[in-house]
């Protein structure tokens, strides 16, 4: 379902230097996978996840997305797919901090191009109540612990009904107990809903819940 | 329309949250507002009060004051020094084919006893013409009559503000004495309200009416300080001015006295006002354009402290034109807000100053501040928000 193509991600620092954040790799990841990208830091994961979550474009080679080449794509046709398509999760939560939870959660639906067929508000009270956040809604992010803000972001994903998740360090900021729920989650959201999920982690014990693992090293997938 | 609330509602929770930086941006906006509103409100009311006195007149009046009216010498200093009129100008304008009425004015002040205080006042006097010529009505009682004029009776017509003030009520003020420099007259009646007065100009509501015969007590040169007439609405006004113009060149010179529509003083007073606006707004355009500046220059630094959201907003779906919305709508509501607490200072202003000088606030200058502070809004804000709106997604998200 996401395609990258010997994609190259580079930058010139001068005039005879250029620094390749990610040398030439191919990934795709398929329908209702589970995938772990494993690296240490600055191996390059990072900027391939942000290339696979459509926020950065590839210096060379192509992204595609259900057969659909994001070279041909303006700005806003990209905003969209990343609106319809993608479910962003975080390491720091990266939730909005003067919008209540339940604006949290709605937020990408005020983006939506396209007609819902269901009402988003009932969908996140919905959600909220199968994630044990109910009387959580009108709680601003600080007032909440860092486990419930990170299913704060998980809903905020799923709240346009993604095809995939990806995830970036999603258990980065959490206790491990607190991490190894999240992950459960994800893994549930895999199994029962046939969401895509790929994380990215530099931690092995978070990479082995994926079905699959490709190890980023030295920019380079191996 | 929803997403509209939801942008305008988490602006003002950025405001509400830093209220200090908020209220110090939005301040220029407010004091420009301020200004253009409060200043407008008293030029407006100054030329409404001006314009009233002399629309009561109607269209065919005319006035002869002493000394040149209209001219570079100005209105009030030539008609209070120059030569004054008499019996005999009055005769000869009676004269006049084309004047329907006239009456001559002049005017006696001093203090006025009535049965509950006594009051600083002005007796105007004048022909029973003059009600008609200046379009009073009688509330109370009755106007004087040419019988009165002729038989020299001691009798006032009173504005109501003084008959209140003097004798407690309306009702009790009519047919009763009152003592203006110790000669008694009778109350025949009162007239209802002009409204106006406060500055300078005649406040007719304060004032006594009484024959002008009965004047001459206190003035044995028997003088009038100008005429006023009503003239003929079938011939040309300017054949009528050429008239009472020939009839006053008999004993005076060119120079000497003054023929004038209350249309040409109310041309004077507009092109006044129309200069005097103008500069006013210019002034308040400069603290507006300050203001202006202050809220972009709060908006570059808001665009700087927002990169995480704009690239997590970026990052779950919002285009370019989201953000750019999102920022000017900010921008704007941070102008409105000024202009709103500028306009709400002002109205305080107005209502403060209005019990001694006729401000008056007008649809125009209320929508005027509001429209000018949203387009600041939006000229100040597009470039700070054009900013944001142009981030990139990946360099904004990994901000701290």
């Amino acid at each position: 379902m996401i395609k990258l193509d010997k994609v190259v991600k580079s930058y010139k620092i001068d005039e005879e230097t250029t620094f390749y954040a990610l040398k030439e790799s191919s990934v795709e990841i398929k329908d209702k996978e589970f995938v772990s990208i494993i690296g240490p830091s600055g191996s390059g994961k990072s900027t391939l996840m942000h290339l696979i979550g459509l926020l950065d474009k590839p210096s060379q080679g192509e992204i595609i997305v259900q057969g659909r080449k994001i070279s041909g794509l303006n700005d806003d046709e990209i905003s969209s797919l990343r609106n319809e398509f993608i479910g962003f999760v975080f390491q720091q939560f990266n939730l909005i901090p003067k919008l209540t939870v339940l604006e949290n959660i709605l937020l990408p639906s005020f983006y939506a191009r396209k007609k819902l067929e269901y009402d988003p508000k009932e969908k996140a009270l919905g959600l909220i109540k199968r994630f044990g956040l109910q009387g959580k809604e009108k709680s601003y992010p600080n007032k909440i612990s860092g486990g419930q803000q990170q299913r704060v972001a998980i809903l905020r994903a799923l709240i346009m009904e993604p095809k995939m998740i990806l995830a970036d360090e999603p258990t980065g900021n959490l206790d491990s107990k607190t991490g190894t729920e999240i992950m459960k989650l994800l893994k549930t959201l895999n199994e029962e809903e046939k969401i895509t999920i790929a994380i990215v982690t530099h931690e092995a014990d978070i990479a082995k819940y994926g079905k699959r693992i490709i190890n980023v090293k030295d920019g380079r997938v191996v | 329309m929803t997403y509209f609330f939801f942008i305008i509602k988490s602006a003002l929770e950025d405001f509400r949250r830093s209220k200090m930086q908020t209220f110090l941006t939005s301040l220029g906006i407010l004091i420009g507002v301020f200004a253009v509103v409060t200043l407008t409100a008293m030029g407006l009311g100054l030329k409404k009060y001006i314009s009233d006195q002399f629309d009561a007149l109607g269209t065919n009046t005319l006035f002869v004051a002493p000394g040149k009216l209209l001219e570079s010498r100005g209105m009030g200093a030539s008609s209070l020094l120059g030569n004054r009129f008499d019996l005999k100008d009055l005769n000869s304008l009676k004269r006049v084919r084309s004047v329907k009425s006239i009456t001559p004015l002049s005017s006696k002040s001093g203090t006025a006893k009535g049965t509950k205080k006594s009051e600083f006042s002005t007796i105007f006097f004048s022909s029973d013409a003059f009600f008609d010529i200046s379009g009073f009505e009688i509330d109370k009682g009755r106007f004087f009559d040419k019988r009165d004029v002729d038989k020299r009776t001691k009798v006032l017509i009173a504005g109501p503000k003084i008959a209140e003030k003097l004798f407690g009520s309306i009702n009790e003020a009519l047919d009763k004495k009152v003592s203006i420099d110790n000669v008694s007259f009778t109350i025949i009646g009162v007239i209802k309200s002009k409204g106006g007065g406060g500055f300078g100009g005649p406040d007719y509501d304060s004032y006594f009416f009484g024959p002008y015969t009965t004047g001459f007590i206190f003035d044995p040169d028997k003088k009038f300080i100008r005429f006023a007439m009503k003239t003929d609405e079938n011939i040309n006004i300017a054949t009528v001015k050429e008239e009472v113009k020939n009839a006053m060149l008999k004993r005076y010179k060119d120079d000497e006295f003054s023929i004038v529509e209350p249309t040409e003083i109310l041309s004077v007073v507009n092109g006044i006002f129309g200069i005097l606006n103008l500069v006013l707004v210019a002034i308040a355009s400069i603290s507006l354009l300050v203001g202006g500046i202050g809220i972009m220059n709060i908006m570059y630094v808001t665009v700087s402290d927002k990169t995480k959201e704009v690239g997590i907003r970026r990052a779950i779906g919002a285009r370019k034109n989201d953000i750019l919305f999102q920022f000017i709508v900010e921008a704007v509501a941070l102008s409105i807000l000024g202009g709103a607490l500028g306009l709400g200072l002002a109205y305080i202003g107005i209502l403060f100053v209005q019990p001694f000088f006729p401000a008056y606030m007008d649809v125009t200058s209320v929508t005027l501040a509001l429209g000018v502070s949203s387009a600041i809004g939006i000229i100040f804000g597009v470039l700070p928000a054009r900013k944001a709106a142009n981030l990139e997604p990946v360099e904004a998200i990994r901000y701290e």
